[in-house]
């Protein structure tokens, strides 16, 4: 037995060495592989996705960078822009105009070229609303560029790109604002506006199809990224190779290899055997078992995602205040990041991710206190839990049941604390197409653990605007349809207000609503991670979770 | 002429046949007590996670502590898992729901099935072939597949797993109950009630219903194990029965991801436990197919 | 008579399928899931709502819905008629080239297995009626009672524990071929076919021993009953009185033995061939442990993702192909035994 072992180490150590007589191709294990490569298609919200199109794709701007943090991770600078395909820009804040000169002798795949006009594509594109998902539209919205409203979708003749995007020579354009919304710059930093190369793309459009989603959905979608779309098997792999002509450089790493294996236990198997040299979403626990294994790194960053409790207004008893509090100090937080996370977690003090600009902490804090969550409960009627049965509907814990194993752990230990102080849970894992659902569209989740929202708008404004503004105003995600005019009129003067300073005190003002109301009972921040081998550098995060394999370089 | 095996096959049945009543009787007995005499309530989590079972030659030593009270709190025989449930407590809880569905999804299947197989294998006409086709594109239906798609149409509640089984086995007995039925109906004694003045139904309901019962109730122990590995199959792919509710599959499940971190005891003693239950019923079931033949 | 039966099989095998597709169209219309939400995603306002919806064509009534997805309405859009099985929801691509993708590796693989498993139990079932009662005889019997009551995605868990990750003899539960291997071109979609196809050995080997381990866990559960089945026909077959007659004509117990073989078989090809049927909804559980990428791994992608269009095609692809082994079965059936047509 042994010598077969042997044997099989050897031949696998011959094929590694083989392979790395060349350069190195990089072999990176997924939990899937893009489903589409359009972010206005039905593949828009898949995280494995986006990291196809962030690979293939090039921004406007992004964030500058600081320095590597304690784990070996580069983490961005939030409070600074980059030009990427724009090279230099000003703001008009009379006209509420950005003009942006373009970066010359930009080379993408198969020919490609930027100039204005791709541009200008990218937002005719958007502001078409013709794929599955409008999310080109609704970043531009968000940011406030003027004319991407929401009549574009019961008015055709609202969609055309009219002079709030204009080409004024071939490597200028600018762009207008109806307001002065801070959100501008962030939104461009997002995947959902990433350009496309408006030759390539109408060379691969029908009749029936005029903005290539087909293509984009099914193909390629041409661009200016580092990478080019070598072979593309959906449910399988997906392989880049190395733009050569990037105008940042040619990439380090020459050849990509994504591929899809399903379980989180074969991905570190197969890491550890050395075969791949890159994987994620391996569990809190896989990662805790990697760390001091020979010639793996694990490395990690506080980013932007976190573990909430959601109790919805509109479900009773979630509708009194001390039931939210009372349940709020029952969550056991040092358990959970104990056994959930290792370690890999702190405690989360507020409703906006704390790498985040704008984020403050609120002097309102909800730590564990079982005695106080008694307390709350018997003032509020139900002494011990006595009555609360009638709600026991209310109080199923829903959860995505995709997520067992790592949800299991934290609901499980949420479920016998809160029974323990009379509440009476019970589990509730559902579908994650089902959770979705009941959660963007019916809104009906009286009782849910959620550990999937992370705002994509780096900025504590664009969260609030997102979950806490009413549905009436605008709150396009509200799950718990938490309606407080008061913070909804803070919010419209934020909003649109130039000043920084006064800006981010009104986001003060909200992030304390929001810790007095129990909006949501906020649980931890966890560490985003990634396992790597050894010789692998240069791993950076973004706010998107998704890794940009330009940053790589072996050894 | 005769089989020289015969006097061997006895031997050979009798002991194979009390092992599958052994199995059937301890699953039983544990579907009824089993959650009474668990040492830790299976669905709450325990703060002691992910610990081993203690190895063998500890058994003893912890038995007699056990018993003489000196411990605090049971000791965990099979260890803990990832949540901190005990999983001992859980192994001996799950018959409950593992049975339950089982013999209720059977036993509705089997009801209908041996009443639809006798109309059709009695009254052949129009009706009852259509029965029949109908019956062949149930069972052409891909087993897992339509499970799975059954309970989520339904949400997953125990209720809406045993439909789902019942709607899949009905064909079977139907079709097992319509073949013996075929061939009973030619017999003597069919003839004779006839003859005496019986209407056609009576026939059908009091003589050759009771005679052609024994196929389907001897492939029952049969389908009861393919049940329980249905629901668990269910379970392991995350449509079956919901957690924490202590069921085999769905330890197996959660446990399959602990299983390269070196720690194999949550998925192993549930994999046991149906291992042996569902073979238990398969033995059970042969022996009482060849006692029926011979 | 033969021709009237085959036409009038194959008739009721087309009814079957239709009512099977419209049955099946609408219970999945039953399911719990509102699948325009994932498509709004980041915007749920209500004209972007009404807008997925019609972009999906769920706006429109039933009927029609069910007339265009069978065809009869070229105006909406191709259909079944046409050959076209929908777009996925989740991918965006056609479930017809998802399908056709997955679908040769679940074939594949059960392909292998039922091959290995006969070379395997057939054998061993006749060796175990020719001595009954032995030890061999219990043993098998024992064994294949056993073999066939065990959760395959159980062993398959065990299999790899074992043999990938303490032995390290079979390689990672990757797929069929290591993601450092280039494919060879799809002509069948077989790989190991297509690789012998391109002049690849080597592909061939890898994908071979890639396949180890899956087909050890079906060959396993699928033994149990086939040798079950093979050794009861055998021993019904060893004492029919044409079996009696070689004896006492002395013939070799060798030749004796082949004939009965050939008795046995009859009987023992209807069950693999349903068994074949069954097992092509029932490798899910083998394919999801070793990340195949079959259809089963697809089907359960699509039930959970509430994929209309993909679970509707998949469910037609395995029950239609179902269907044709069972019309197949009862045609092989006809021709050998006659008074079946009746």
């Amino acid at each position: 037995m042994t010598t077969f072992k042997q044997i099989a180490q050897v031949s696998l150590i011959a094929i590694v060495s083989a392979t790395a007589a060349q350069a190195q191709d990089l072999l990176f294990l997924a939990e899937d592989v893009p489903a589409g490569l359009n972010y206005d298609g039905p593949a828009a919200a898949i995280p494995t996705s986006q990291t196809g199109m962030v690979n293939v794709m090039e921004p406007l701007f992004d964030y500058a960078t600081n320095p590597v943090n304690e784990t070996g991770l580069i983490t961005p600078d939030f409070n600074t822009f980059e030009g990427r395909l724009v090279e230099s820009w000003s703001f008009d804040e009379a006209t509420l105009t950005w003009t942006l000169n373009l970066r010359q002798g930009v080379k993408g795949c198969d020919g490609a070229t930027f100039n204005a006009d791709d541009v200008l594509y990218t937002f005719a594109r958007g502001k078409s609303v013709s794929g599955a998902a409008p999310i080109g539209w609704f970043l531009s919205n968000v940011g406030s560029i003027a004319n991407f409203t929401a009549d574009v979708f019961g008015d055709e003749s609202a969609r055309p790109l009219g002079d709030e995007v204009t080409k004024i020579d071939e490597f200028t354009v600018a762009i207008r604002q109806s307001e002065p919304n801070a959100l501008f710059l962030p939104v461009l930093t997002i995947f959902g506006l990433y350009m496309f190369d408006k030759e390539l793309m109408d060379a691969n459009s029908t009749a029936d199809d005029p903005w290539a989603h087909d293509y984009t959905n099914n193909v390629n979608v041409p661009s200016f990224g580092p990478y080019c779309v070598e072979s593309w098997t959906k449910d399988n792999e997906f392989i880049l190779s190395a733009n050569e002509d990037y105008y940042r450089g040619a990439p380090a790493i020459k050849r990509v290899v994504m591929k899809k294996v399903p379980q989180s236990s074969n991905r570190l198997v197969i890491l550890r055997s050395g075969q791949a040299q890159l994987v994620q979403a391996l569990t809190p626990r896989e990662y805790d078992s990697l760390k001091g294994a020979d010639g793996i790194s694990v490395g990690g960053v506080l980013g932007n995602e976190n573990l909430f409790v959601h109790m919805n207004f509109d479900v009773e008893p979630f509708d009194n205040p001390l039931i939210r509090k009372a349940v709020a100090l029952s969550i056991p937080t040092q358990l959970i990041i104990d056994i959930a996370y290792f370690g890999e977690a702190t405690a989360w003090k507020g409703h906006v991710p704390s790498s985040y600009p704008g984020y403050s902490e609120s002097a309102t804090q909800y730590d564990y206190d079982p005695d106080g969550a008694r307390a709350l409960l018997a003032e509020a009627g139900f002494p011990g839990g006595d009555g609360l049965d009638a709600y026991a509907e209310a109080f199923q814990l829903t959860y995505v049941s995709e997520k067992e194993t790592t949800l299991g752990p934290i609901v499980n230990a949420i479920s016998t604390a809160m029974r323990e102080i009379g509440f009476p849970v019970t589990l509730n894992p559902i579908p994650q197409t089902q959770y979705g659902d009941r959660q963007l569209v019916k809104r009906d989740l009286p009782f849910a653990v959620n550990d999937q929202e992370k705002p994509i708008g780096v900025d504590a404004g664009y969260a609030t605007q997102l979950f806490f503004v009413s549905p009436e105003s605008g709150g396009l995600n509200n799950m718990v349809n938490y309606r407080n005019v008061i913070l909804d009129e803070i919010w419209a003067k934020a909003r649109v207000e130039p000043d920084n300073a006064k800006r981010d005190a009104m986001l003060v003002e909200i992030q304390d609503i929001l810790m007095d109301d129990v909006v949501w009972a906020p649980i931890v921040e966890y560490t985003s991670q990634w396992a790597y081998s050894d010789n692998l550098k240069g791993m950076q995060w973004h706010p998107d979770n998704s890794i940009r394999f330009f940053d790589l370089s072996f050894e | 002429m005769a089989n020289p095996p015969t006097d061997k096959v006895k031997k050979r049945v009798d002991w194979l046949f009390w092992f599958g009543v052994a199995i059937v009787a301890t699953v039983s007995f544990l579907a009824v007590f089993g959650a009474a005499i668990a040492p830790y309530d299976p669905t709450l989590a325990t703060v002691r996670v992910s610990v081993p079972p203690p190895a063998l030659s500890e058994w003893p030593g912890l038995i007699w502590q056990n018993l003489t009270g000196q411990l605090e709190q049971p000791p965990h025989w099979f260890g803990t898992d990832a949540i901190g449930f005990d999983l001992f407590s859980r192994v001996i809880s799950a018959p409950r729901i593992d049975l339950t569905i089982a013999l209720a999804a059977n036993g509705l299947s089997l009801v209908l099935g041996i009443f639809l197989g006798l109309l059709a294998g009695y009254f052949r006409n129009f009706m009852t072939e259509t029965l029949m086709r109908v019956s062949d594109v149930l069972q052409s239906f891909p087993v897992f597949i339509s499970a799975m798609i059954l309970v989520s149409l339904a949400g997953r509640s125990t209720e809406n797993i045993v439909i789902a089984l019942a709607m899949l086995y009905t064909p079977i007995y139907i079709r097992l109950t319509r073949a013996e039925v075929m061939s009973q109906r030619v017999r003597g004694y069919v003839e004779a009630a006839r003859a005496l003045g019986n209407p056609e139904l009576v026939v059908a309901l009091r003589h050759v219903l009771p005679n052609s019962l024994a196929p389907a109730l001897i492939q029952s122990s049969v389908t009861i194990g393919f049940a329980i590995l249905l629901t668990a199959g269910l379970s392991f792919v995350g449509a079956g029965v919901r957690p924490p509710a202590p069921e085999w599959g769905l330890m197996i499940s959660s446990g399959a991801n602990q299983i390269v971190l070196g720690e194999w005891w949550p998925s192993v003693f549930p994999g046991i436990a149906i291992s042996l239950t569902v073979f238990g019923f398969a033995v059970l079931g042969n022996a009482l197919e060849r006692r029926y033949d011979s | 008579m033969l021709t009237r039966y085959v036409i009038r099989r194959i008739a009721v095998g087309f009814v079957q399928l239709f009512f099977l597709i419209v049955v099946v169209f609408f219970l999945i219309r039953l399911l719990p899931a509102d699948p325009v939400s994932r498509f709004v995603g980041l915007n749920p306002s209500v004209e972007a709502y009404a807008l997925a919806e019609r972009n999906l064509g769920l706006d429109r009534p039933v009927m029609v819905q069910l007339g265009h997805y069978l065809g009869l309405l070229p105006s909406e859009g191709k259909g079944l008629l046409q050959g076209h099985l929908g777009t996925s929801w989740v991918t965006g691509s056609l479930v017809a080239t998802e399908i056709s993708r997955a679908l040769p590796v679940t074939l594949e693989l059960l392909t292998l297995a039922f091959f290995s498993a006969l070379l395997i139990s057939v054998p061993v079932g006749m060796i175990a009626a020719l001595r009954p009662g032995g030890w061999a005889d219990k043993g098998v019997f024992v064994y294949s009672l056993f073999a066939g009551s065990q959760p395959e995605f159980w062993w398959a868990l065990l299999f790899v524990h074992l043999f990938f990750f303490t032995l390290g003899v079979a390689p990672a539960p990757l797929g069929i071929l290591s993601p450092l291997t280039t494919a060879p071109p799809v002509v069948t979609g077989f790989v190991t076919v297509d690789s012998l196809l391109a002049g690849r050995p080597e592909v061939f080997l890898e994908a071979l021993h890639h396949f180890m381990l899956p087909v050890a866990t079906m060959v396993f559960i699928l033994s149990g009953p086939i040798i079950k089945m093979v050794r009861q026909n055998m021993v019904r077959a060893l004492s029919s009185d044409f079996v009696l007659y070689a004896r006492c004509a002395g013939l070799s117990r060798r030749r004796v033995a082949l004939y009965a073989l050939r008795a046995a078989m009859a009987p023992s090809i209807t069950i693999i061939g349903i068994l074949y049927g069954f097992m092509l909804g029932g490798a899910v559980l083998i394919e999801s442990v070793f990340s195949l990428g079959g259809l089963g791994q697809y089907a359960i992608r699509s039930i959970l993702a509430f994929d209309y269009p993909a679970i509707q095609g998949v469910i037609l692809v395995i029950t239609a192909i179902s269907l044709l082994v069972y019309l197949a079965l009862d045609l092989i059936h006809a021709f050998i035994d006659p008074r079946v047509t009746f």
